[in-house]
């Protein structure tokens, strides 16, 4: 798991909700709550990484909470569905949660416009992972690294499989061009498999995804560099280096990063309910039981990092004004 | 990549040996497959936790038995009840349907379960020898390739036009527009879904094909008595063995035609993405342009049933080529398996054929040890199973209403879908009151958004460049193949007709 660094923001915002918990009276702070289970409105197809992420929080997580966690998969139109459904038709009363991939989410909500808002009608309140987006090609590629990507794609437009437009890797490979002057070609390629077939059988020259691809495709696959201040799994990661490294660029950090969201109104109006809900999301992942759920779901263990509202907030701010600046390339209207 | 003949019949005996796993989910992959909307992926979902918890031999075993059978179990219903209930199955009634209205339900039963095992069996052993060769697919079926493949399919709306030109093509055109509901597939944009978010990732599958085919039969025959004609009918209440024989006998008297249909399926399912869909309706149109009766097609003919189930079938075989080489899955029933065997500690790619052969061999002889057994396990009850159709419609009806809807929730849990099968279920029967073939617009609603996605996909790559659609040497020899197997037919014909013209002629200056 990766340091959890404090901001000044973070600190700020924890002890305000502590202060405002600590304010009330025991009886009006979440006498009893949860009496029942928490329903967690999850916008993708059940099978999935968030499935596996959320399953593995979930079993450490219903000992601190007392009850059960339940998912209901929600998926269609980019998460869409599942917003929609959450904002319109659950409860706001901290009984219903969604867990959603921030990324890729806020960027479609960004492009497609659709009626529910944010930050009006719901919040990111606890962060569960940050996965980095990466660059790769198959191993067979005449790529071997992406300073070679690059100057290839100055000569002569590359074609980049991602999984959709609407994505942080699809973001992140614009910026490496436009910092650079290399010409891409981003084709969407519906989903991360399809994605991966697309790179591996050479329909495209390279691809971009999350940093998952690596240990589904092993050795077949070479990463050739990661779209994020660092690479927390250098090694498993065949030792990719960031594409700022290698240029000098200033690229912001794009992950694929999964938090937990409740509606505003929620957060509003039942304040000691959402500190319950974080609180007993930081004994969670304080818990060294994590760990061994985690890596039984298969997921990268590095890849887990817990962020309070306050950095939900700031990677939500920061994805929302890329998704502007890049929204003519990624809507075809530029 | 070497061919380890010699593990082949050690494979076979040990996967005969667990045949306590594969009669049981032969059985559920059966059931599951034959109810409408369920299907394989969501079986093994549901299941994840029980394939976790046995080891990674045993979990293997059932869910690719589950995945071939239930397969086969999706005609069953498509031949009784005009109810497909995947697209694998979509061109399944279009000849079996007529069979059981015929009376003749125990022979189409029969000949499906002959036709899915014996082509799923032939395509599994070509799979095991010919790997290597077949792995190389994937690298030259590109975007470009699969919309000549995708327009193969779609000629065959020009046949059914060919009986009622007009009718047939309004029909395959509506379908077309009906498919293209959805958001667009490069920029996400979203057209024709009327607000609906649920319509977003393109018109749903299950609904439209439950709803054009069943609900708008339920609709149909409650104006009769029974969904079998009266001379049937007579022929169903004295059947035994011997129809469900003469099935058997039809299918083997075909071998041929099992064989090269399913061919068709085993590289069209190795191609990722594919799917059964399209496989199955190429295996049709293929198999009506070779026919020396291609008039009888839709009628009831034999082998339009045979080329589509033996064809879809043989995509289960071809689906787990790029699965276990290269470790991509080509459909969610494969992507699914996958998360299990990652689950497992599985690394698919070539190294497993090198660092466990018997692991990555094994699964494609589970899978052809899996048809043998189903043989035995399902021919004997088509006999009974066709006893359904004398079911009064009175009970029929509301029967299929009950579980088309349904089935049509259960693939994605909305009650939207619901809706959207009534929906097609009223155009449906409008379009069957009124002539227009309900097979041309759903062979549009399925193509033609695969159709799109691939043309799109490929004009994108190429920066919009038309000319890259003639760019490979595959794709030029598909294109010169799809050519002949649109002009022949009709060139055929005026032949035909030219060489009757001048013999009646030649019979009149005679005389």
């Amino acid at each position: 798991m990766r340091d959890f660094t404090l901001t000044r923001r973070a600190m700020l915002a924890r002890l305000g909700a502590a202060g405002a918990a600590a304010a009330l009276p025991w009886s009006a702070r979440a006498a009893g709550f949860p009496e029942r289970a928490i329903d967690i409105v999850v916008p993708t197809r059940a099978g999935g990484g968030a499935d596996r992420s959320l399953r593995a929080i979930a079993n450490v997580w219903e000992k601190y909470l007392g009850q059960k966690v339940e998912p209901g998969f929600f998926p269609g139109a980019s998460g869409q569905v599942g917003y929609a459904l959450y904002t319109g038709k659950r409860d706001p009363d901290a009984y219903s949660l969604i867990y959603g991939n921030m990324g890729p989410e806020l960027i479609g909500w960004v492009l497609q416009k659709p009626e529910y808002r944010f930050p009006e009608d719901w919040v990111y309140f606890f962060r569960t992972d940050n996965e980095p987006t990466v660059c790769f090609v198959r191993a067979e590629s005449e790529f071997q690294s992406i300073e070679q990507v690059v100057e290839a794609a100055k000569k002569k437009t590359l074609t980049v499989g991602t999984s959709r437009l609407p994505h942080p890797a699809s973001i992140g490979i614009l910026a490496l061009g436009e910092e650079t002057g290399a010409k891409f070609n981003l084709v969407p390629l519906s989903g991360g498999n399809k994605t991966i077939a697309g790179v591996m059988t050479g329909e495209v020259d390279i691809g971009v995804l999350p940093a998952g691809v690596k240990p589904r495709t092993g050795n077949q696959s070479r990463i050739l560099c990661v779209f994020d201040r660092k690479n927390p799994l250098k090694d498993s990661l065949d030792g990719a280096p960031t594409a700022n490294e290698v240029f000098g660029t200033n690229i912001p950090s794009l992950p694929s990063s999964r938090a937990f969201g409740i509606h505003t109104k929620a957060k509003m109006d039942h304040p000691d309910r959402l500190a319950v809900l974080s609180e007993s999301l930081s004994k969670t992942f304080a818990d060294p039981q994590l760990k061994t759920e985690v890596e039984k779901a298969k997921v990268a263990w590095e890849t887990i990092e817990a962020g309070d509202e306050a950095a939900c907030t700031e990677y939500a701010e920061g994805i929302i004004a890329l998704a502007k600046k890049y929204e003519p390339l990624l809507t075809g209207k530029g | 990549m070497d061919l380890p003949f010699h593990l082949f019949p050690e494979l076979f005996w040990h996967a005969f040996s667990l045949w306590y796993v594969i009669i049981p989910a032969v059985l559920l992959g059966i059931i599951v497959g034959a109810i409408p909307g369920f299907s394989a992926a969501n079986t093994i979902i549901i299941l994840l936790p029980l394939a976790l918890s046995v080891d990674v031999e045993t979990g293997l075993v059932f869910m690719v038995a589950l995945y071939s059978s239930s397969r086969m179990g999706a005609g069953i219903p498509a031949i009784l009840v005009n109810i497909p209930g995947t697209g694998g199955a979509a061109a399944t009634p279009l000849d079996g349907y007529p069979m059981t209205q015929q009376g003749r339900a125990p022979q189409a039963l029969a000949m499906s379960f002959m036709a899915s095992t014996f082509g799923g069996l032939f395509t599994s052993v070509v799979a095991l020898f010919c790997l290597p060769i077949l792995t190389q697919v994937v690298y030259y079926v590109h975007s470009v390739e699969m919309v000549v493949i995708m327009l193969f399919g779609m000629s065959l709306i020009a046949s059914i036009a060919a009986r009622d030109p007009l009718k047939g093509l309004v029909a395959g055109l509506f379908g077309m527009m009906l498919g293209a509901i959805g958001a667009d597939h490069i920029y996400g944009t979203p057209r024709g879904t009327m607000g609906f978010l649920e319509l977003y990732d393109g018109l749903p599958i299950i609904p439209a094909l439950v709803g054009l085919f069943a609900l708008s039969e339920a609709f149909l025959i409650i104006e009769g008595e029974s969904i079998v004609s009266k001379a049937g009918r007579d022929l169903m209440v004295k059947a035994g063995w011997g129809p469900t024989i003469e099935g058997v006998k039809m299918t083997i008297e075909r071998w041929w035609h099992v064989v090269w249909t399913s061919l068709i399926g085993l590289l069209i399912g190795i191609v990722p993405g594919a799917g059964a869909g399209i496989a199955a309706f190429t295996a049709y149109q293929q198999s009506r342009f070779f026919s020396k009766t291609p008039d009888l097609y839709g009628t009831g003919h034999p082998e339009g049933l045979i080329a589509p189930e033996s064809a879809n079938n043989g995509v289960t075989s071809g689906t787990l080529i790029p699965l276990l080489v290269l470790g991509l899955p080509g459909g969610l029933t494969a992507a699914v398996m996958m998360i299990v065997l990652q689950l497992h500690d599985v690394l698919l790619g070539p190294q497993l054929f090198v660092e466990d052969p018997k692991l990555a061999y094994g699964v494609i002889m589970t899978m052809a040890v899996t048809y043998i057994f189903m043989i035995p396990t399902i021919l004997p009850l088509a006999r009974y199973m066709s006893r359904i159709t004398l079911v009064s419609t009175s009970y029929m009806t509301p029967t299929i209403l009950s579980f088309t809807l349904t089935g049509a929730f259960v693939a994605r849990d909305y009650a939207f879908d619901m809706y959207l099968a009534l929906v097609f279920g009223a155009i449906g029967y409008v379009a069957r009151k009124t002539g227009f073939h309900v097979a041309a617009i759903l062979i549009g609603c399925i193509l033609g958004p695969l159709l799109e996605q691939y043309l799109l996909r490929a004009m994108r790559i190429s920066e919009g460049d038309p000319m890259v659609l003639f760019s490979s040497t595959l794709g030029n020899v598909l294109w010169v193949l799809l050519v002949v197997t649109l002009v022949f037919p009709y060139l055929f014909d005026w032949m035909r007709k030219r060489r009757a013209a001048a013999e009646a002629g030649a019979a009149e200056a005679r005389s």
